[in-house]
């Protein structure tokens, strides 16, 4: 039911924007339209099967933690 | 050709710049942490964030027509200038995301208790991907409009609430250690103050009177929208005592109190339509600064097609991030002053510096040219 939503939802996307981009020949928008319409796509996909995907928070905290050690040398 | 034709004038920059700072810090209040000295904390805070929009107003300043991608490649060259752009998109979009969620969090946590998380988010960014697609001039008239309406429920609420005040809960004052009041104040400083850093990639749209005195608006409108703050850390003190601290939403919970002849009460969910609005402003304005610096980067001749992918690209990364409203606060007064120090002082600061260098080099030349 969740896929069919999204699915809805993406199709949705696609009708609305690409026939302008190709009747205005953007060949170049309509390739960046789809690469990060897939990429889009397939995190929510995962998300809605329920993958865990890695929280980019957790990542930026391991980051930051790491930083905050290298200067304070604790 | 050019992205974006709108153009903006400085009363327009300053509303929305209140309305920005307004934000997402109109349910968490800005310098949490401080307990009783939050609205000392968001003064200080205020102080540091002016140094840093000083920076980054100026760096616009010296690049007028261009925004903060131009500037980055302007200066530090076509390729480390493009590195730095990513990483200022990736703080615009991540930026949106956390917005969003924390108005996800406060309307699902607080008033529609049954609404998934992802259909509030949802129609949110709906909302701001028409106002994106519509451009810069749409979103600056609408605060011109809604800040406003914002303005004037915090004054109603906060003449409801007087009845309420107890002026000696304020008390004791500057009870809490050096560092920890520090620590609340510089987060006050980079949530929201600092956060204006995504006002270069609007500055840009300025029409041409206004590109001379546009430090000053902007830099008032930061100063307007912390005065907001620093009434509302106040009122929310001395009707909710100590209590305030502990609340994840004061100004809301203090809202819930008023009480007014028996017939004005419950005035929060009137109060949540002027929070919505100013989240509303906060993510369209990262939002249409996201897009817009992708498509550049990208070299596309029109913005409009990347607006609903990189729109639902911020939704999920939005419900991805955290499991719970608290972790999202948590981080955000823990990890987030650290983690937007780059983007809001250290690559202004540097651009700032090697601008000017840049600029005296020149100048030498041009004087020694001319002898």
């Amino acid at each position: 039911m969740n896929i069919f939503f999204l699915l809805a939802i993406f199709s949705g996307i696609v009708i609305f924007e690409v026939p302008g981009l190709i009747y205005r020949k953007y060949w170049k928008e309509l390739i960046v339209f789809f690469l990060f319409l897939g990429f889009a796509f397939t995190i929510s996909l995962l998300a809605v099967l329920g993958v865990p995907l890695p929280s980019p928070a957790k990542g930026i905290e391991t980051v930051v933690n790491f930083i905050i050690k290298l200067i304070t040398g604790k | 050709m050019e992205l974006e034709g709108g153009k903006i004038n400085n009363l327009q920059l300053t509303f929305l710049i209140i309305g920005f700072t307004f934000g997402s810090s109109v349910i968490i209040s800005p310098g949490k942490g401080a307990g009783q000295d939050t609205w000392l904390a968001i003064l200080a805070g205020l102080a540091e964030g002016l140094i840093f929009a000083w920076i980054f107003f100026t760096l616009a300043a010296k690049f007028p027509r261009k925004n903060i991608i131009q500037i980055n490649e302007a200066i530090f060259g076509s390729f480390v200038g493009k590195v730095i752009s990513l990483l200022y998109l990736w703080y615009f979009l991540h930026l949106g995301s956390l917005v969003l969620r924390n108005f996800g969090d406060f309307f699902t946590g607080a008033i529609y208790f049954q609404t998934p998380l992802i259909v509030i988010i949802g129609l949110t960014a709906l909302l701001a991907a028409s106002a994106v697609r519509n451009g810069i001039e749409v979103i600056a008239r609408c605060s011109l409009l809604l800040v406003p309406i914002t303005m004037f429920a915090f004054i109603f609420d906060t003449v409801f609430l007087l009845p309420q005040i107890e002026i000696t809960k304020l008390l004791p004052i500057l009870e809490l250690p050096l560092k920890d009041f520090l620590k609340s104040s510089h987060s006050a400083a980079t949530f929201p103050f600092g956060e204006t850093v995504a006002f270069l990639m609007i500055t840009s749209s300025l029409n041409k009177n206004s590109i001379s005195s546009m430090k000053r608006f902007a830099l008032a409108g930061i100063i307007i929208a912390a005065s907001f703050f620093v009434m509302a850390a106040i009122r929310n003190l001395a009707v909710l005592g100590g209590t305030a601290k502990i609340s994840l939403y004061p100004s809301y919970v203090a809202i819930q109190l008023i009480e007014v002849a028996d017939i004005i009460s419950r005035l929060e969910v009137a109060v949540s339509f002027a929070i919505f609005i100013m989240g509303f402003l906060k993510i369209s304005v990262l939002y249409y600064g996201a897009v817009l610096g992708t498509a550049q980067i990208l070299g596309l001749r029109s913005y409009l097609p990347l607006v609903l992918p990189i729109g639902t690209i911020m939704v999920v990364l939005s419900i991805i991030q955290f499991t719970s409203a608290v972790e999202n606060i948590t981080w955000a007064t823990e990890i987030y002053p650290f983690y937007s120090l780059p983007f809001q002082l250290v690559f202004p600061l540097v651009a700032l510096i090697l601008a000017i260098i840049k600029q005296n080099k020149a100048g030498t030349k041009k004087a020694g040219e001319a002898q």
